[in-house]
């Protein structure tokens, strides 16, 4: 995102100058061996491009990418043996059936986390692998075309599949480039840190790895295809083999993951190192190719785990720039925000009035939870659960520990389903419905532990909470600076990495990120919680403002000294129930909330004081 | 027996404790009370050495105890009762007491130990054979306390041993870790939520608030000390 | 005898068949299972520590011979269970020196980003030990020669291949062994502590680390001593390890991630399962079915996988 067009442009001329270098390179080489070579160079690039796609910005690690590798391939070939279709056809084609089998494997395969996802992506070129062998489809040629080679993509000069694979590249780069810089890649990066947390700023999260998948399967069915169009033959085992995902895979975390220079570097480096090697040793060593991609990876993991590009990429900063190592250029001044977005607060009834004013009759309900349950095995977390929340005010939820308060918050927000009741806001039900979606409806969250996009910068990370409630990039630019604003990080905090900031920093800046698509409520987890006096203080003071301005707030709090303040109305839990309800002052007179936060000896002890 | 000075520890980009001092004597019971976020579970994980501390220092009799392995120091004597239990779900009744008595003094002292602890909690020589797993919540805060006693510890840490339990277990729970003490003379180290059964329980108590010690006195006097509750109740 | 009789053969000779193959792939499992159990990383070289397994009893018995004095009924068994001790030691090494740097008790409870680059380095680990393999053993399919591969017992109409039936019980056998260890001695107890709950058990003084090093040298020897007996029964070379480490995957699963012991069951499960698939499907599709149960099981279970993702806060 940020960055604007300037920025683009440069990229755009860095992209040119390399083609154009490797282009003038490519032409002077004689050798048609070395030709082969820097044809492969693109190739492999391609495919590390491809898993970037996928692997690299949204952060699910595919073993798999040889699937896609070997549709395009075969379905190239096939196209061209059996039916006699050109492979400038074919190519196109074995995009296409890339992408559907993109969408048949993301679909089932993108609920899968970690370990699971990775291995079951494993499974998916495997099983192909044999499908193909059994087809019979053991080692297809493609036949020479002696009449018109080049209507069928043959030519003499290798260097002219040079061209064709440096276009397929360089094509996939501007692609990778826009996605970068734009809310798609945005939204896969913070994928990519939290994945919950995007889903409650509301991320679609299943959407954009959909459509990351579909663009990465087209990328790599057509680095197969032309693979096979530069070899001339296609085998299950090269095309569907480990070996092939592998060195996706390799390629890209080598030369860097999650920008699209890093494929393109570990291809240069790795693609001919091994094939030189292959080629001067491979009928004394015959694995050595896999054996310089094995070292390769375990020394990058070891050494630079982020891969070639970052680690130059911050040397080069680290001596650049000693005062500030900021990604993005120079702060500049917040637009007003566009009207079509500021009235959807307005819906909301501004607060009057001072906060310690004497207790005020209550407000419509806002959301309204009745007999909300969810259980853990046999543990009632949440008790058949029925309170309201008034519209504009502040209301909070305390209890001791394990009271069932995080969760009721993961149930409201989608997180967690509910085992029955209801949950009603702004009259509308919201349970079954997913976190992204609630928080479209106007539902901010923050949470317990800061659930940063740690990586990103703040300013980054407000943005991306601010794309729901804005139609274009640049109005949830706006929408995010006003924003901080609101949370006093403008100015230059805006552009520190988050993973640098202090605890109450990150509490302002999560507090932002729910608050810039201008929530109709907020729901606050912990967010006084180990707050030093100052510190305290100024958080009070915004969540206070913020609701003046007319957002509700439910807020989560353990301890009372700064909630008894803050809060218009509390809800005491204990063991997943409601037992306490009211305003502040009578409910922590009230016996049943003394004993279940002092214990019942202190109760004892108070009604019968000892002389 | 144990004593800590000037501990600071940031955990999880917070800071968690702030220049915390405690002296725990040999046989007594020292409670640290103070609600959730105030550093409580924290100065556990440094003492039994999970979380590294940026400065301060903890002397178990006379040794420095930041410079030996979390292992070693459960096989120096200190038994840890971690939050939530954390009993072994996968494996019997029997085996997680066996494992408490996986040091070196547990081993040798298995025989004796294991009556007591049955006698303690009858409940569990019912169960000896079920998985852990399948246990209460109440029952596996007892197996917690009986693989900690297992371990034949010369200081037993019980973090809140009443979370998420029925009042009347938790006072069974208290009533046992007070019977221990008493009969058997073990240096209790509790940190709670539940100030008063563990003010009332203790000889000696802690009042910790966001990461730092707001009071600190004898049972008698924190018992009688308005600012106890208030910092509880805000009020 | 007429089709149906016939068709009811077939099903007891697939099922007596995967039985004998599942034992193995029983105790593959088991070995996965304990690194998987104990550290929670996910070990893509556990199938080239098998295919090691493998080349260790080939060139012991026929290769070099240095069982040959044990005849040729006993010495392909001994060469099986000798690669057990010596791909321990090199698993032991390998975790020191290399795996110990990205796994570790702080990483067990770290967030996704540590278990990627544990992934990734065994996919390095597992790239050298194939391709090494091709350079040291070449490319020739290779098999522990035993007189026992060509006899069969019958037991009504069915056969029970020697070879096979020896190799299953000597998996069981080990597989016993195993479970003996962990349910008796202190060191195995210690092990299975670690792997429920690492963080009590370092409360209760196990050293984590130690814990670690030790289920992975013996995680990889024991899918080593199932390699060894599959050697003798199926030809090999040096690329066979990938498939198998979905194999083994397919079985931990299915027993349930975590669960040493479930991992037997499952893996015996993936074999039935495979010898089956040839009743309905064609002979070259066995894997493909076990890869197609694979992603089943995932999909269908997924409450191990990530039901508890949202509360790990």
């Amino acid at each position: 995102m940020t960055g604007g067009r300037p920025a683009m442009r440069k990229q755009y001329v860095a992209i040119a100058a390399f083609a154009a270098v490797y282009l003038l390179l490519g032409l002077l080489v004689r050798n048609s061996y070395y030709q082969l070579i820097m044809t492969l160079v693109l190739l492999w690039g391609t495919m590390g491009l491809s898993w970037n796609m996928l692997s690299g910005y949204s952060g699910m690690i595919s073993f798999g990418h040889a699937a896609f590798f070997g549709l395009g391939g075969y379905t190239m070939t096939i196209a061209f043996v059996k039916f006699g279709i050109s492979p400038w056809l074919g190519i196109p084609l074995g995009m296409l059936v890339g992408v559907a089998a993109g969408i048949v494997i993301g679909v089932p395969t993108f609920r899968l986390r970690g370990h699971y996802f990775a291995l079951s992506m494993l499974a998916y070129p495997l099983a192909m692998l044999y499908v193909f062998e059994w087809l019979g489809y053991q080692e297809v040629t493609l036949p020479m075309m002696r009449e018109a080679p080049a209507l069928y993509a043959q030519f003499n000069d290798q260097r002219a599949y040079m061209a064709i694979a440096l276009v397929l590249m360089v094509a996939c780069m501007v692609v990778s480039l826009h996605v970068e810089r734009s809310r798609f890649g945005m939204s896969l990066l913070a994928i990519k840190q939290n994945e919950p947390a995007a889903e409650a700023a509301g991320v679609n999260a299943l959407r954009w790895k959909l459509l990351a998948i579909m663009l990465s399967a087209a990328m790599a069915a057509a680095a197969g295809a032309l693979y096979a169009v530069v070899l001339l033959v296609v085998t299950p085992q090269s095309m569907f083999g480990v070996l092939a995902s592998a060195q996706a895979l390799i390629v890209a975390l080598f030369g860097g993951v999650g920008v699209y220079w890093g494929p393109v570097i570990g291809a240069a480096v790795l693609v001919p190192l091994a094939e030189t090697l292959h080629a001067e040793l491979g009928h004394i060593v015959p694995g050595i190719q896999g054996v310089v991609y094995g070292l390769a990876i375990i020394g990058i993991i070891l050494l630079a785990p982020d891969g070639i590009y970052w680690r130059i990429r911050d040397r080069l900063v680290a001596r650049q720039a000693a005062p500030g190592k900021d990604v993005l250029p120079p702060a500049r001044a917040a637009g007003p925000v566009p009207a079509a977005i500021a009235s959807r607060t307005d819906a909301g009834s501004p607060k009057s009035g001072a906060i310690d004013a004497a207790p005020r009759t209550r407000g419509r309900p806002l959301l309204e939870l009745d007999g909300v349950m969810r259980t853990f095995g046999g543990l009632k977390a949440v008790d058949g659960l029925s309170l309201s929340v008034a519209e504009g005010e502040i209301h909070g939820i305390i209890g001791p520990n394990g009271a069932g308060k995080t969760t009721l918050f993961n149930v409201i927000n989608g997180f967690l389903p509910a085992n029955a009741g209801s949950i009603r806001f702004a009259g509308a039900e919201l349970l079954g419905l997913k976190p992204h979606r609630v928080c479209r409806r106007g539902i901010g969250r923050t949470f317990q532990v800061v659930r940063a996009f740690a990586r990103m910068s703040v300013l980054e990370n407000v943005v991306i909470g601010a794309y729901v409630g804005a139609p274009t990039d640049r109005d949830a630019e706006r929408l995010a600076f006003d924003a901080l604003d609101r949370v006093g990080l403008a100015g230059d905090r805006a552009y520190a990495i988050a993973g640098g900031l202090t605890i109450n920093q990150l509490r302002l800046m999560e507090l932002a990120r729910a608050l810039a698509p201008r929530p109709r409520l907020l729901l606050l987890d912990e967010t006084l919680a180990g707050l030093a006096h100052e510190e305290l203080e100024e958080m009070l003071g915004i969540i206070r403002q913020v609701n003046r301005e007319g957002v509700t707030i439910v807020i989560i709090e353990h301890t009372m000294h700064a909630m008894v303040k803050l809060a218009d109305h509390f809800s005491v839990l204990d063991h997943g129930k409601l037992i306490a309800s009211g305003p502040p002052a009578e409910v922590v007179r009230s016996a049943a909330v003394i004993e279940a936060y002092l214990g019942k000896k202190w109760v004892d002890r108070a009604q019968h004081p000892v002389a | 027996m144990l004593s800590i000075r000037s501990l600071s520890v940031a955990y999880g980009g917070l800071q968690a404790l702030r220049d915390v001092s405690l002296e725990v004597a040999r046989g007594q019971f020292v409670a640290v009370v103070g609600s959730n976020g105030a550093g409580k579970s924290t100065l556990f994980k440094t003492i039994s050495g999970t979380v590294a501390p940026f400065s301060g220092e903890i002397a178990y009799n006379n040794r420095n105890l930041l410079s030996v392995s979390p292992a070693e120091r459960a096989q120096l004597g200190i038994a840890h009762v971690p939050e939530g239990r954390q009993v072994f779900a996968s494996m019997t009744v029997m085996e997680n007491l066996e494992m408490g008595a996986y040091t070196r003094n547990g081993r040798s002292r298995w025989a004796q130990l294991l009556p007591t602890i049955l006698e303690l909690f009858p409940v569990l020589a019912d169960r000896r054979d079920q998985l852990a797993g399948t246990l209460s919540g109440g029952e596996q805060q007892m197996l917690a306390i009986g693989r900690g006693l297992a371990s034949a510890p010369e200081l037993l840490m019980l973090d809140e041993p009443s979370m998420g339990l029925a009042p009347a277990v938790v006072d069974l729970i208290f009533e046992r870790i007070q019977q221990v003490h008493r009969e058997h003379g073990l240096t209790i180290l509790l940190v709670e939520q539940r100030v008063a059964e563990a003010l009332e329980a203790c000889d000696r108590g802690y009042v910790l608030e966001t990461g730092r010690v707001v009071l600190e006195g004898s049972h008698d006097a924190l018992m009688a000390d308005a600012r106890v509750r208030r910092a509880y109740l805000g009020m | 005898m007429t089709d149906w009789q016939w068709a009811i053969v077939d099903l007891f000779q697939a099922l007596a068949a995967g039985l004998l193959v599942g034992g193995t792939y029983g105790l593959m499992c088991v070995g996965l299972g304990i690194i998987f159990g104990v550290m929670r990383v996910v070990n893509f070289a556990q199938g080239d520590f098998m295919m090691v397994g493998m080349y260790i009893a080939y060139y012991l018995v026929t290769g070099f011979g240095v069982l040959a004095f044990l005849g040729p009924y006993a010495a392909p068994i001994v060469g099986a269970v000798l690669a057990g001790p010596i791909v321990f030691v090199v698993g032991w090494l390998l975790h020191r020196f290399l795996i110990a740097h990205v796994t570790g008790a702080r990483v067990v409870s770290a967030e996704a980003e540590g278990h990627y680059t544990q992934i990734i380095l065994t996919l390095g680990v597992a790239l050298v030990l194939a391709n090494g393999g091709l350079i040291l053993f070449g490319s020739q399919p290779l098999s522990v020669q035993t007189p026992l591969s060509r006899q069969s017992w019958e037991i009504g109409p069915v056969f029970l291949n020697q070879a096979r039936s020896v190799s299953f019980l000597i998996a069981v056998l080990v597989a016993m062994g195993l479970y003996m260890f962990l349910k008796r001695s202190n060191l195995g107890k210690a092990l299975r502590a670690a792997a429920d709950n690492p963080i009590a058990a370092a409360y209760v003084g196990v050293d984590v680390d130690r814990a670690h090093r030790l289920a992975f040298g013996l995680g990889v020897g024991i899918t080593a001593v199932a390699g060894g007996l599959i050697a003798s029964t199926q030809s090999f070379q040096p690329y066979i390890g990938f498939d198998f480490v979905i194999v083994m995957y397919a079985g931990v699963v299915l027993g349930g991630m975590g669960s040493i012991l479930g991992a037997f069951w499952g893996g015996l499960t993936i074999g039935l399962v495979q010898q089956m698939s040839t009743l309905v499907l064609p002979y070259q599709l066995q894997n493909t079915a076990i890869f197609v149960v694979f992603l089943l099981i995932i999909f269908l279970r997924p409450q191990g996988m990530f039901g508890r993702v949202w509360e790990r806060t």
